[in-house]
């Protein structure tokens, strides 16, 4: 794993704030979608408790995004 | 919100799904909503009020919600939703916030500028509104921003600081101790919404927040 992994719910306002701005500096990632999925659902859990959740490839962890606290899951 | 300029007619909210099918075609989440509907808060006394309240003249008859599966509000709030309505005796309709924004326009909430769920909005059968509830309740949110400030206090951050303004670590540290706190709170933010329903209801009847008859 070489970028990013960031588990992500396209309602989340946090989240979509952060593709944003990835996009917009042209980050690489590799976007998990919890809302679609159970297992990944389970999966981001494991990271954490509020979206954005990013894995990066050192292994951190970074939860949330921006001027909230993101989405509890 | 009176009938003539809301979207919400009573073949629209027709349109909304059964609570089951909303589970139906969620995806995930469907271990929460059991685990919450299992486990309810609501007590006999709360019964005898929505009971009482849903027999009124112009008491409700209708329970629309808005919501999105994913949502922690969402899971942990909406059971309860469907146990008053259950109870009451209320048509409980569910709509997906992002499928539908003119309804979530209706019940916007922070100045206009959230779309903060659960929404419950409580109608008369011809769809009169009465009252809502949104999000979570009052003291909720209060235990919520003290249990922030207590974290950033452990952590001597200024209590001024927004949680964009905090570094990526302190951020994480803040998260940390945070979450662990919020989740013993849960069953208590749920006693409290439906007592902040309650209240709701009582006002806007204009009825006894008590499950006895009112006297005329």
């Amino acid at each position: 794993m070489d970028v990013p992994v960031v588990y992500t719910i396209r309602g989340c306002h946090a989240c979509v704030k952060l593709l944003e701005k990835w996009d917009a500096d042209g980050i690489q990632y590799e976007e998990r979608r919890a809302d679609l999925s159970q297992s990944v659902l389970d999966e981001a859990r494991r990271h954490g408790s509020l979206v954005p959740i990013v894995v990066w490839p050192d292994g951190r962890v970074e939860q949330g995004f921006g001027d909230t606290l993101g989405c509890f899951i | 919100m009176p009938l003539s300029t809301s979207v919400v007619t009573p073949a629209r909210f027709a349109q909304g799904l059964s609570y089951a099918e909303f589970l139906a075609q969620s995806p995930i989440n469907h271990d929460k909503f059991e685990h919450y509907y299992q486990h309810p808060v609501l007590t006999e006394a709360d019964i005898a009020f929505f009971r009482k309240a849903s027999a009124l003249p112009h008491g409700p008859r209708k329970l629309l919600v808005i919501a999105e599966a994913w949502c922690g509000d969402v899971y942990r709030e909406v059971p309860t939703a469907v146990r008053i309505a259950e109870a009451a005796g209320l048509e409980l309709r569910i709509f997906l916030r992002d499928q539908n924004p003119d309804i979530m326009d209706e019940f916007l909430s922070n100045e206009g500028k959230s779309r903060a769920i659960p929404i419950f909005a409580f109608y008369t059968g011809d769809m009169q509104y009465i009252t809502h509830f949104t999000e979570r309740s009052a003291t909720a949110h209060v235990e919520l921003s003290a249990a922030i400030a207590d974290a950033k206090t452990q952590l001597g951050l200024p209590q001024s600081a927004g949680f964009d303004t905090l570094a990526g670590p302190q951020r994480q540290a803040l998260l940390s101790i945070l979450v662990p706190r919020l989740q013993p709170l849960t069953d208590n933010w749920r006693r409290e919404a439906v007592m902040e329903i309650r209240r709701s209801l009582s006002t806007a009847l204009h009825c006894s927040n008590t499950g006895d008859a009112d006297r005329a």
